[in-house]
């Protein structure tokens, strides 16, 4: 049996974790920095690179322990290590530290995609889930709607044209003076507020199966400023109603017009009680299952990357220790 | 003893290992491609010296002050070996190796190591190479500033600190000496203990509010 270590560190959180290739996930470990970046809106990448170095090791060596393997010669077959997208400065510590690991214990190693590693965590609580998969990404970083022939096989059907739907949560607390992150505040706060109590323009979520939140950011921003009296409570439901609206209407069209059994949903702003209520509807509608991964599996965390790595390192994409970062890569480029 | 030193707090990066009282030292590159050079750069040099690099006793790394990057490669992957191989963690700073290195070239009397610290700066120690021993704390000074006080007390120079600001340092004699040197850092780091984590060098606060990025790139 083929048993991985995953690393990743490509924002704010530093996580190690270990997964076997029958997919169960014998330990996962993640140490966030998000503190640090409270007071300034966001991350910011010279504390998150700090801040990694500083837990990088203590975070392997408890995956391994927890996973009751002896860190100076664990069972593994392989590591697997976010090598982009995301912050320069913060995956080079992952990495750094990953081919050192490949090294002293000469074990094959895999740069994966983190993106990737998103679409492989609805995989991680139902191994045999059935193809075609089309997935819902929405996280800080991104947001995009991806169809799955099966593990690896992806195909970006539509993704967002400006901001990421949670940069949209994070914008719209700011200017509402709620704080950082704005995902969970704004999703707790619409529990206790009315959405119908202010009405924003539908509609400009983007052309196609593409994603846009720029309009709805400033559609809020305009509405409490006209509005002034409108209670907090009721700004944040009818923002987030309208959000997850505008995305399950992409997902719908995504669904009917594909072939997919079953849809999911990933990345962090998955944890959206709106959202994972939607998919779920949307997926009984129309006959298919819904994979609504666990919030520790949506947001970012080393199970998913040492799963993308399983597959990868199981059709011969083992890296060379002379891999770069890469901040940038696109899911396209994933072959 | 097998002992290896990683040198990465300037734009150049170097390793050093010690096998059995022979050491080598190689320069692997000097443009700042830490990332891709060091772990290759390690396995070469272990396979010429035909030691596996689980066989590794002893790490030797520079935790600063330098190039936040290159240090940030250097001091994770002295962690992962030291987890992989249960090798004992050494460190040194960038300054005093600089020093070191000056005095196994026999020079004597005063230096001041200056590390290029960008942005107009240096990071800039004084040391008796005599004593090799520190006579100030580092710190990090714009060139303009430092000027007067040498001046006033001269010194050797040595670092690309001192290489790329000459001009602005006034005085002193600019040895030829940029990167702080592994095999120095091997010497310098015998009969030192062993630590746990390596905090970097970094002589600055990050620098939040400036390069304040109100993206949340993941999660
Ligand atoms: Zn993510």
């Amino acid at each position: 049996m083929e048993r991985v270590l995953g690393i990743e560190t490509s924002c704010d959180e530093t996580a190690a974790a270990v997964v076997t290739s029958r997919l169960d996930v014998e330990s996962s470990v993640v140490e966030s920095s998000i503190d640090q970046h409270r007071d300034y809106g966001g991350v910011v990448p010279e504390l998150a690179g700090r801040a990694h170095v500083a837990t990088i090791r203590p975070v392997v060596e408890r995956a391994l322990v927890e996973a009751d393997l002896d860190p100076r010669r664990p069972d593994i077959t392989g590591i697997a290590v976010t090598a982009g997208p995301g912050l320069v400065g913060s995956l080079l510590v992952g990495l750094s530290f990953a081919k050192a690991l490949a090294l002293a214990w000469d074990l094959p190693y895999v740069g994966v995609n983190h993106l990737e590693g998103h679409l492989f965590a609805p995989l991680l609580e139902a191994p045999s889930l059935e193809w075609p998969l089309v997935t819902l990404l929405v996280s800080g970083g991104h947001s995009m709607i991806v169809h799955q022939r099966g593990p690896g096989e992806h195909e970006v059907l539509g993704e967002t044209l400006d901001d990421a739907a949670g940069e949209a949560y994070d914008k719209v607390a700011r200017w509402l003076g709620l704080g950082y992150p704005g995902g969970p505040v704004i999703d707790r706060l619409a529990r206790e507020g009315s959405p119908e109590a202010l009405a924003l323009p539908r509609g400009m979520l983007g052309p196609g199966l593409d994603l846009s939140f720029s309009g709805l950011k400033t559609a809020v921003v305009r509405a409490s400023e006209d509005h002034p009296d409108l209670a907090l409570a009721d700004v944040a439901a009818a923002f987030q109603a309208t959000l997850a609206e505008q995305l399950l209407r992409k997902l719908r069209a995504a669904l009917e017009a594909s072939d997919a059994r079953s849809v999911a949903l990933a990345g962090g702003v998955a944890a959206n009680s709106a959202l994972r209520e939607g998919v779920a509807a949307l997926a009984r509608e129309r006959g298919i299952a819904a994979h609504l991964p666990a919030l520790a599996m949506c947001t970012d965390n080393a199970a998913m990357i040492a799963a993308a790595g399983l597959h990868r390192l199981a059709h011969g994409g083992a890296s060379a220790l002379g891999l770069s970062a890469r901040p940038a890569w696109d899911l396209r480029e994933v072959a | 003893m097998i002992a290896l030193a990683i040198e990465t707090a300037t734009p150049a990066c170097a390793v050093a290992l010690e096998v059995d009282e022979a050491t080598s030292e190689e320069v692997l590159d000097l443009e700042r491609r830490h990332t891709e050079v060091l772990v290759p750069g390690v396995a070469r040099l272990l396979k010429a010296a035909e030691v596996a690099a689980g066989a590794i006793e002893r790490v030797v790394v520079d935790r600063g002050p330098g190039l936040y990057t290159g240090l940030r490669v250097g001091i994770a992957t002295a962690l992962g070996l030291a987890l992989a191989t249960g090798a004992d963690l050494v460190e040194v700073t960038s300054l005093e190796v600089l020093a070191a290195a000056a005095a196994r070239l026999g020079a004597t009397g005063e230096l001041v190591a200056l590390v290029d610290g960008r942005r107009g700066e240096v990071f800039a120690q004084r040391y008796s190479l005599e004593a090799l021993a520190a006579l100030d704390a580092p710190r990090v000074v714009r060139p303009e500033v430092l000027a007067p006080e040498l001046a006033e007390r001269p010194a050797l120079l040595c670092g690309d600190g001192a290489r790329r600001y000459r001009e602005a340092l006034g005085a002193g004699e600019v040895l030829d000496l940029a990167v702080p040197s592994p095999a120095a850092a091997l010497e310098l780091a015998r009969g030192r203990g062993a630590v746990e984590a390596v905090v970097p060098l970094y002589l600055r606060e990050a620098d939040a509010v400036a390069n304040f990025s109100t993206r949340t790139r993941a999660t």
